[in-house]
């Protein structure tokens, strides 16, 4: 039986991703981060455009593509993120 | 000796509570976790429930010097403490530990009264013991499924807060023997192994300026 993600989930899955594809300072592009972060399309661009607008990813215009990268506040929020995940963990529960 | 054991008890129920509440809640803050936020409230009733009964008996040490602590005072902390204990296994989803037949849940909950009809502190103990045993078996559920560590210590935790419980509950019929003193050890071992896996988290100060609530709505969206 497949197990749903919670929303905030989906947000780490993606902001790791963006720091594991953003090591090189490029950025990733969509379909890296959907692949990576195995989520659809309709859905990640939503929630791409409100992590930008936090300032959580940072948007880079290249030529061909949108490429995205993370930032200072989205890595300290990937890193608490994964604080309080072993946190709910050690209860048995998810974050 | 058993007036010591309460003290040191109740100060470490208070301080493990309290620590691990504000944890929850700056985890609550920087992530909007509902989850995180449950803990919050459990694990703060339960530090506050300490916190009362340890009043109560540091009172009665200071002015009143009875030997004894207030009832209402005790009764008054140990339903605070088993709000704590609600909401830890609230968290678990707590539909499902009750059976869906009307009739087997008036049933159920039926020897509870009938056993615990003595006074409200033995209600509230039962109260705790059901719900601290609910939230040992989902915790030990989920250390099976995922084998972490630190839901083992949790679920043992929770089982012996629960064993020590059912023990105090247990030294009514035999007022006089040790029983009550080792309820107390099995509470305080239980304490300490609640507060294992948290202690090896970094407990430093975490605060997040961007982002606050309205933003994380706009991600719920």
């Amino acid at each position: 039986m497949g197990v749903y993600r919670k929303q905030i989930q989906i947000v780490g899955d993606i902001l790791y991703a963006a720091e594991e594809l953003t090591i090189d300072q490029n950025g990733a592009s969509i379909t890296n981060l959907i692949q990576k972060a195995n989520i659809s399309h309709s859905r990640i661009s939503k929630i791409l455009t409100n992590l930008v607008s936090q300032g959580l990813l940072e948007q880079i215009d290249s030529k061909r593509a949108c490429k995205y990268k993370i930032s200072m506040t989205g890595k300290n929020f990937l890193r608490e993120y994964r604080t309080f995940s072993e946190f709910t963990d050690n209860f048995g529960l998810t974050i | 000796m058993e007036f010591l054991l309460e003290n040191i008890l109740n100060l470490v129920g208070f301080i493990i509570g309290i620590i691990i509440g504000v944890f929850a809640y700056v985890g609550y803050k920087n992530t909007g976790s509902p989850v995180l936020f449950r803990l919050t409230i459990a694990f703060i009733a339960i530090g506050i429930g300490f916190g009362i009964i340890w009043t109560g008996y540091l009172i009665d040490d200071v002015f009143l010097q009875e030997g004894k602590i207030n009832r209402g005072l005790q009764a008054l902390g140990l339903g605070i403490q088993t709000i704590g204990y609600f909401f830890i296994a609230f968290s678990h989803t707590i539909k499902s530990f009750f059976p869906k037949s009307r009739y087997f849940r008036s049933v159920g909950i039926l020897p509870l009264f009938v056993l615990s009809s003595m006074n409200i502190e033995h209600i509230i103990r039962s109260f705790s013991f059901i719900l601290l045993v609910y939230g040992a078996i989902e915790t030990f559920v989920s250390f099976l499924e995922g084998k972490q560590k630190g839901a083992l210590a949790v679920g043992t935790g929770l089982a012996l807060l629960a064993f020590g419980e059912f023990i105090a509950w247990y030294s009514l019929v035999f007022p006089e023997s040790i029983l009550y003193s080792v309820s107390i050890l099995l509470k305080i071992s239980g304490l300490i192994s609640l507060f294992l896996p948290i202690s090896r988290l970094p407990l430093r100060k975490i605060k997040l300026d961007n982002l606050d609530e309205d933003e994380d709505e706009k991600i719920d969206k």
